[in-house]
């Protein structure tokens, strides 16, 4: 090749990789810009509102520096709704493992209509939170739900459990009727994770001789553990943010003993209209949540 | 095969589709709801099967003209939708053959997903206020669009991870441009996890709730917001609730159906291949 | 002489051809103004469930054909209404036209800019004449800072209602004078209350229990009637600190979650809905509720399809009615239509509220149980076909009537609706078990947190205004 070809194709090459990039950029541009724009401006827009003290009926705020977070900090209906939220999480995140874990083991077996069955437990993982909400209300209705009517065959004497007046009870409610819908999501995932268990490893225990738990114990778990993580993770977000469903329960009721997190900030803005006060809120839980996130991940990442 | 005795297949199918009756009891009791009589609704002792199961109660929807809510959903989830998988995929075919943003990029991009709702919906609001596009349609499909594209893009990077390479590289010699080969081979190739992953899209931004609650007025409720509606202060219409949430969930579920192949990828978002 | 006698003639013939050709008929002449907007459509706010079904299935409706204006109506559960209102006015998209208003609210929207006030067109199409048939109890209601902000649709007060059955049974009556020392009579103080509902219920349970209530979403106005009967004040005027959770209020909370305890089993969850259906069903014997359970236990006009799950009444002819215990019930809630500033079709949403507050309209209106709409003018209460409808009608407005002009008024100041939530979820809360004490001693901390926020001076006037009404406290 003469010296001309040769840097001719050295400056394609290199123009190649530069357009190659500059058409990367432009694919994913768009996207990108969306995603900035209603992700980054509220979280911005929310940091400076923090510092003034705008509410519905005093639109102009001026400067206050760090009075609402100081609110913040001593406001304990806040510091209860927090708790609340992880406290629901604590509950529910292990309850749902633990099923899906057994409904996943049980699922592992290859038999005919498989499928169908999985499929259709899927089914409370992709209805409406805000529909499940509202059946599970009905449900527990004290006259006209099943559950006490169902408890009362159980027990064998009427029983009188106001699901959505006493505040244990309805911390309960909210509970099972988390764990209903979102068991199916910690299923699929490991009833996948199983199937992709090294299958080598386990002939061989078997030939060998090991028990059934010795192998889950010592094989199975391990192996489906980083996907147990995600898993946990994703749900763990997604219960943190918990809104539809306890909205339709109870409104956070009774009082604001079934308050989350989300609640107390839709109730602040919406029905207060605490604008900057809400707005703290939101730049506190936002900053809580990456910095334990970025710290999950990092676990993670080592774990790995 | 291995023989197992015929009382295990028989314990098998006995526990599963125990684990089904109690898993699908409230769905259950949801289509009972829309089919019972008002005073089976509000009977006591609850009645577990209407004894004239009548699709009145569907009939209502349609003359008070709720099931308008029904086509908003249909739009501004539909719209969104394709909206986000265009954009999503080619975001997302960006990361995987350009390299696009490096590994930053796709982690900031699936973060964005863990963002609560509650935490960016009022300046939204009020821009939205601001801006006029409270109530309208493109105000949702914007917003829906924005909530959907990191799942869309987590989604699709693994999808097209999977294609092969070669095939791509051979279009390229032919002449294709970068689109040309997204659209005529990774695409095609792609098909059934696009396709699956437009389906869970859809599913989440139909199920939306918080949003849709507080952008919407008058003109573009949609179904979630129209059950919540059914909750008044005196009485509450759960007749109407049950045949709505019927209403607005059987598309779900034949979907869900159909995709029994796609499921476990679709849910889990791409966590585990499978 | 024949030609006065043809003109006398004449002339009578004119002023018997109908009130509707006489100006001084607000329901005709908001007809007539509005048709020239036919075409159009105005948003109405209604609440959401039994309230709505009045706009959705009758008013509108008419609207629609006397004047040619389509009615939207926008359903809001009762919770909303308020912040919806001025959500709607922050985004100023002029989404609604005529809006809903808890004259509890007025100051509230009318400070926030939310409404829109009335005198030009009170002036324009009004009939000044009418307005003195209203109630003078629910008057001032439409007026703030000396402006009309809206007009009354709704005229809210709390009634006893009772089963004249049981409590004229000369059995029931000997043994009750024998174990507590009085007559067996509707009751007139709330300890009494709780006497005849142990009393009944002991006897009769569980066929029938002596009393039901409401427990869940506003209880706040239950509290605020009995607080007061026990002498109960909201602030010290001088510190505007909240002295709900004093003994007057402790007294009254206390007893409500006593006297739950002879009531239903669950009646901790009883909405309205469930109350009217126990009454109805004959399942209690006594109940503090609105006015429309009048209507609805003698099944007037319930021939709506909306309310087939209300069950047939047992108990027609049995119910009583009495002014509440203490002789001051509270004018709970009670509504007003008013006008949205951002409305783009400001006078034909404010024709629909004339003419919804007329005194032709209003009459048949407040006859429908549906719509849950309630007498609020002197020709209700004197109407013959009101007092016809069922043989104990003319009691039943009569108590509707003295109830009112002896009634308590709701708290309102500034951000009332906060203090009304603060105060219906520590309600809530001890219904719910938790210790009345506690409960009480949160909401005043809550209640001075609101205050301060508010700004103490600002606050203090706003509520030496409201104090300072014949109805705040009744002393």
């Amino acid at each position: 090749m003469t010296d001309a070809v040769l840097t001719q194709t050295k400056l394609s090459s290199r123009s190649l990789k530069t357009g190659r990039r500059a058409i990367g950029w432009r694919f994913a541009t768009p996207a990108i810009a969306l995603i900035l724009l209603i992700g980054l401006f509220p979280f911005f827009w929310s940091l400076a509102v923090s510092f003034q003290n705008i509410t519905g009926s005093n639109r102009a705020g001026i400067w206050v520096g760090l009075a609402n977070y100081e609110r913040l900090l001593s406001d304990l209906r806040f510091w209860a709704a927090f708790g609340r939220t992880l406290l629901i999480l604590a509950v529910a995140l292990p309850l749902e493992l633990i099923f899906g874990l057994l409904l996943a083991l049980h699922f592992q077996a290859d038999r005919p209509f498989k499928r169908l069955f999985v499929a259709l437990l899927v089914l409370p993982a992709v209805v409406s939170p805000m529909v499940a909400g509202s059946m599970w209300r009905l449900m527990f209705d004290h006259k006209f739900g099943p559950i006490n009517q169902i408890i009362a065959w159980v027990a064998g004497e009427p029983v009188v459990l106001l699901w959505v007046i006493k505040p244990y009870l309805a911390f309960w409610a909210i509970i099972i009727t988390e764990v209903w819908q979102w068991t199916p999501f910690m299923f699929v995932l490991i009833l996948a994770a199983l199937a992709n268990v090294d299958r080598e490893q386990l002939e061989a225990a078997e030939i060998d001789g090991a028990g059934r738990f010795r192998v889950f114990f010592k094989i199975v778990l391990p192996a489906i553990m980083p996907v147990l993580a995600i898993a946990l993770l994703i749900r763990g977000l997604d219960v943190f943010r918990i809104f539809d469903a306890v909205w339709q329960l109870t409104r956070g009721g009774p009082g604001n003993k079934t308050e989350t997190l989300s609640i107390f900030m839709y109730i602040r803005g919406f029905q207060s209209f605490d604008t900057s006060y809400t707005a703290a809120a939101v730049v506190l839980v936002l900053f809580v949540l990456s910095v334990a996130v970025t710290l999950i991940l990092k676990r993670l990442r080592i774990a790995r | 095969m291995r023989k197992t005795p015929l009382w295990h297949g028989i314990v098998w199918y006995g526990v599963s589709i125990a684990i089904l009756l109690v898993m699908l009891f409230p769905i259950y009791w949801m289509f009972m709801v829309s089919l019972k009589l008002p005073e089976e609704i509000f009977a006591s002792p609850p009645v577990w099967f209407p004894s004239q199961p009548q699709f009145g109660n569907f009939a209502a929807l349609f003359n008070d003209g709720d099931v308008w809510s029904l086509w908003n959903s249909l739009v501004i989830a539909g719209v969104s939708t394709v909206v986000a998988m265009v954009l999503g995929t080619l975001c997302a075919y960006a990361i995987v053959r350009f390299n696009t943003g490096g590994e930053n990029l796709a982690i900031w991009i699936l973060s964005q997903r863990m963002l609560p709702p509650i935490a960016i919906v009022f300046p939204i609001f009020l821009a939205y206020a601001n801006l006029g596009l409270a109530d309208s349609y493109f105000g949702l499909i914007l917003l829906y669009t924005a909530f959907a594209l990191p799942y869309v893009i987590w989604m699709m990077r693994g999808y097209l991870q999977d294609v092969p390479r070669d095939l791509e590289e051979s279009a390229e010699v032919d002449g294709l441009s970068a689109l040309g080969v997204l659209w005529k081979v990774a695409v095609p190739m792609a098909r059934n996890g696009l396709i699956a992953t437009a389906i869970f899209a859809f599913i989440f931004s139909w199920n939306e709730f918080l949003f849709a609650l507080i952008l919407t007025r008058t003109e573009v409720i949609t179904f979630t917001v129209q059950i919540s509606q059914y909750f008044g202060s005196q009485s509450t219409f759960w007749a109407k609730i049950g045949a709505m949430s019927v209403l607005g969930t059987l598309p779900v579920f034949i979907a869900v159906t159909m995709l029994q192949r796609y499921l476990v990828r679709g849910i889990s978002m791409g966590a585990v291949k499978g | 002489m024949l030609r006065r006698l043809a003109l006398a003639a004449a002339l009578a013939a004119l002023t018997a051809a109908g009130p509707a050709l006489a100006e001084d008929d607000a329901a005709a002449k908001a007809v007539e103004a509005a048709k020239q907007y036919s075409g159009t459509t105005i948003t109405v706010v209604a609440e959401a469930g039994l309230q709505a079904l009045l706009d959705t299935q009758y008013s509108g409706p008419e609207w629609e054909k006397l004047t040619g204006i389509k009615v939207k109506v926008v359903e809001l559960p009762f919770e909303e209404i308020y912040t919806k209102t001025i959500l709607e006015h922050q985004a100023g998209t002029g989404g609604y036209d005529t809006l809903l208003v808890s004259p509890a609210w007025l100051a509230d929207v009318v400070s926030n800019g939310a409404v829109e006030p009335l005198d030009p067109y009170i002036e324009k199409y009004g009939v000044k004449s009418e307005f003195d048939d209203v109630n003078p109890a629910f008057k001032d209601w439409m007026i703030y800072d000396g402006k009309t902000y809206g007009l009354v649709v709704d005229g809210d007060v709390l009634v006893t209602y009772y089963r004249k059955d049981l409590f004229d049974d000369a059995e029931n009556k000997t043994a009750f004078k024998a174990k507590y020392g009085y007559d067996l009579a509707p009751p007139k103080s709330y300890k009494e209350f709780g006497d005849i509902a142990c009393f009944l219920t002991e006897k009769y349970q569980p066929k029938l229990y002596g009393a039901g209530v409401i427990n869940t979403g506003y209880t706040h106005f239950f509290f605020s009637e009995r607080f007061r009967n026990h002498g109960g004040k909201f602030f010290d005027e001088a510190t505007m600190k909240a002295t709900v959770n004093s003994e007057a209020g402790l007294k009254a909370l206390t007893e409500m979650v006593e006297q739950n305890k002879c009531m239903s089993p669950g009646i901790e969850t009883w909405g309205f809905a469930e109350n009217l259906s126990a009454l109805n069903s004959g399942e209690i014997a006594m109940t503090i509720s609105w006015p429309p359970l009048g209507r609805w236990t003698q099944g007037v006009n319930i021939d709506d399809k909306a309310l087939s799950w209300v069950p047939a009444t047992k108990v027609k002819d049995k119910i009583g009615y009495a002014v509440n215990p203490g002789g001051h019930p509270q004018l709970a809630s009670g509504f007003l239509s008013a006008v949205s500033p951002d409305s783009k079709n400001k006078d034909a949403a404010y024709l629909y509220a004339q003419w919804m507050h007329s005194k032709a309209q209003s009459l048949k209106n407040v006859m429908r149980p549906v719509g849950l709409r309630d007498p609020y003018r002197l020709s209700h209460y004197d109407s013959p076909e009101y007092q016809a409808l069922w043989p104990t009608a003319k009691d039943y407005l009569l108590v509707l009537k003295e109830g009112a002009s002896q009634g308590l008024a709701d708290i309102s100041f500034i951000e009332t609706f906060k203090y009304q939530d603060a105060m219906a979820r520590a309600v809530n809360s001890a219904i719910g078990g938790e210790d009345p004490k506690v409960a009480l001693d949160n909401m005043a901390a809550e209640w001075d947190q609101i205050t301060e926020q508010v700004g103490v001076d600002k606050q203090r006037e706003a509520y030496k205004v409201w104090a300072a009404k014949p109805s705040a406290y009744r002393q």
